[in-house]
């Protein structure tokens, strides 16, 4: 089963082709795994810019966050984060971002707005509603 | 079109038991079914067995139904593959009868008893992508893969069990209940289409609809033994089925057969105006590549060119994985492949370029579920704080930590670091698979490093998790189709722990899989892999 020493085997791969340096390693983790009685390695920390701050992501993303949360996820989303640092590593030079898998293009419909027959049925979902109005709170800008 | 009784064959660990109504099964020729090992036949399809028995008045529809309902009442609490359990289903049973029984025509799917991911749309009956979030919602509408099949007569059983939003590899960040393996109810059944899986795998129902962004068909139809089918992005509209990553989803399928999964496949393919990225292509008539074993030639995939690809062969995969895989290949070169090793060297960067893109994608897409047009509303006295408390306290975890991975990843300062850099890997990942392809009719892989692993072992450490998508999300990445079906057993649980083979098509040709999955399946010693804890119902 793949676990840190899946990770740890495929960073270690040879890229001549991409060009990519070698990373440097800093904390290590380890663990046993009982079935196959593996011991993963640590895997290599990347170059990363700033740490994530994720008290203010949080409030970008509109998500309250209790205390534990925060700390309970903190460690968590900088260790996902410093391994995405890898693709610093990747030659991208005059490589073509691909937004999805190739596409036709071209099938979009007219923008004419037609109305959806099962109205009740929306109208049923949403949790305060008045005459033909969906009610919220008042908006307080803090900036 | 369906296999005859075979001429005796070597056991497999699991004898063939499929059952129908008040009838036992064990192959269309068969009146008196014994189970012996003399009497193993390969898997049938059970969307062709129902339309025959149907028609022929074998059976009905209704009792068909009333089979599976008491099938899922009894093993249910064990296995907890369903969030909801449709209260029509013998209702709809019923006039699929009086339609026969008038001599009206049915669909081809009529009396097909159908699992529905909870992320898809289905309409009056709950739809919550096993979240707190979307608890009791009720869509208006249905998706356009649920309307297809409503249109043939399928019968939707109920919505079954995932990881919440998509967003897992094990259903265990479902916030309702964790699904267990069939095989092994102390293992998780893999994820996101977890329940789906188990579902058809413990016969539950005949086939299911799950979804895929990065292996969440593929790898629980390794884990839990049944084939899943992961369609071409564009293949199947969109239509209906909660964005999770919108470049990367798919609506997949699940059958017990090859042949069940691409004819469930063709029925919700085609292309749909409700969805830009849905494609025009033509979809083949797929049902004309499930030949009878008697029509197949000595070495009938002579020519077929396989690509076996060398980095899903390396450190970090389980010996058993990596044997079954081997023997697969032996197995398709008896058949008549050329199997070579190919190497596709962008290989290992498909891990965190998808999970950049993903996460991403998704913290775009789950903004809408904000507690005001629908689903659970935290009320607060300001709307900042409504919004707030509504995803704070309706989303779980690990979608959470997902949501502000892809916030970070598309700030300003980092978007060109992440998710610029994620899609220029991407375009790397797609070339080095077109010219694995132009050189090979398909390629081939494990579905996963390992086969099921035990509830909670990878809860808390999100990387060792996605590390087991490896052999997965490249495929997603380049929008190409795949096949995943069991080929072998490894140690583990009361009878061994199923392993799949992915075969990998170019875009478009799900033909060319569902050929060579079909005569894979069918000429595999034995008759099809049935966890054998459950108990049977008659």
């Amino acid at each position: 089963m793949a676990t840190r020493a899946l990770l740890a085997a495929v960073s270690a791969c040879p890229r001549r082709r991409m060009g990519i340096k070698s990373s440097t390693c800093s904390s290590s983790l380890q663990f046993q795994r009982q079935e196959s009685r593996i011991i993963a390695r640590s895997f290599s920390s990347y170059t990363n810019s700033s740490l994530p701050d994720i008290s203010r992501l949080a409030e970008t993303a509109r998500i309250s966050l209790t205390p534990a949360e925060i700390e309970e996820c903190e460690p968590k989303i900088r260790q996902v984060i410093d391994w995405f640092g890898q693709l610093q590593q990747v030659d991208v030079n005059c490589v073509e971002p691909a937004i999805r898998a190739e596409m036709e293009g071209g099938n979009l419909r007219e923008d004419a707005p037609q109305t959806f027959e099962n109205r009740d049925s929306i109208r049923a979902s949403i949790p305060s509603f008045d005459e033909t109005y969906l009610k919220v709170p008042k908006v307080l800008n803090k900036e | 079109m369906l296999s005859t009784l075979q001429p005796p064959r070597s056991l497999t660990l699991l004898p063939f038991r499929r059952f129908h109504g008040s009838k036992t099964i064990a192959s269309l020729a068969s009146s008196s079914p014994t189970l012996d090992a003399s009497s193993v036949s390969p898997p049938q399809s059970q969307i062709l067995t129902t339309r025959r028995s149907l028609l022929s008045g074998e059976t009905t529809a209704s009792e068909i139904a009333k089979s599976y309902l008491s099938r899922i009442r009894l093993t249910e609490p064990q296995l907890k593959c369903f969030l909801h359990v449709s209260e029509n289903v013998l209702k709809e049973a019923q006039e699929i009868d009086q339609r026969i029984s008038r001599g009206e025509e049915v669909g081809p799917l009529a009396g097909v008893v159908i699992g529905v991911k909870d992320n898809i749309c289905t309409e009056g009956m709950p739809s919550t992508a096993a979240s707190r979030i979307l608890e009791h919602y009720r869509p208006p509408f249905d998706a356009t893969a649920v309307k297809k099949i409503k249109e043939m007569g399928g019968i939707v059983v109920g919505k079954t069990n995932m990881d919440e939003f998509g967003m897992g590899s094990t259903t265990e960040a479902s916030a309702f209940q964790v699904t267990a393996n069939p095989w092994d109810l102390t293992r998780v059944p893999g994820g996101s289409s977890g329940g789906s899986a188990a579902a058809v795998a413990a016969n539950q129902c005949m086939v299911s609809l799950g979804s895929d962004t990065g292996g969440s068909v593929r790898q629980p139809a390794s884990f839990c033994g049944v084939v899943g089918l992961k369609p071409t992005y564009g293949r199947v509209s969109r239509f209906g089925l909660m964005a999770y990553a919108s470049s990367l989803d798919v609506i997949g399928c699940f059958g017990s057969t090859v042949a069940d999964a691409g004819m469930l496949l063709h029925a919700v393919s085609g292309y749909d105006r409700f969805d830009s990225t849905s494609s025009k292509q033509d979809v083949p008539e797929f049902e004309s590549q499930f030949l009878s074993m008697d029509s197949f030639e000595s070495k009938p995939l002579k020519g077929v060119r396989v690509g076996l690809i060398r980095e899903t062969l390396e450190e970090g995969v389980d010996s058993g994985v990596r044997s079954a895989t081997q023997e697969a290949a032996s197995h398709l070169e008896a058949l008549g492949c050329l199997v070579t090793e190919v190497s596709l060297p962008s290989f290992s960067l498909g891990l965190p370029a998808y999970y950049v893109i993903a996460s991403s994608e998704s913290s775009s897409n789950l903004s809408r579920y904000d507690g005001v047009r629908y689903g659970n509303q935290v009320m607060a006295d300001e709307l900042n704080k409504l919004y707030d408390c509504s995803r704070g306290q309706g989303f779980g975890g690990e979608v959470k930590m997902r949501i502000l991975m892809g916030t970070y990843a598309l700030s300003a300062g980092y978007y060109d670091a992440y998710y610029k850099r994620a899609q220029q890997v991407r375009t790397l990942i797609r070339k080095d698979f077109k010219a694995a392809l132009d050189h090979n009719d398909i390629l081939i892989s494990p579905a996963a490093p390992s086969a099921a692993y035990k509830i909670g072992e990878k809860k808390d450490d999100p990387l060792a998790m996605y590390a087991g998508d490896i052999m997965t999300v490249n495929v997603n990445l380049a929008g190409l189709p795949a096949i995943v079906l069991p080929c072998g057993l490894v140690e583990g649980g009361p009878s061994g722990l199923p392993v799949g083979l992915q075969m990998i098509g170019a875009a478009f040709d799900e033909e060319t899989l569902l050929k060579v999955g079909h005569i894979f399946e069918q000429t595999l010693n034995g008759s099809g892999f049935v966890p054998p804890t459950l108990p049977n119902v008659a």
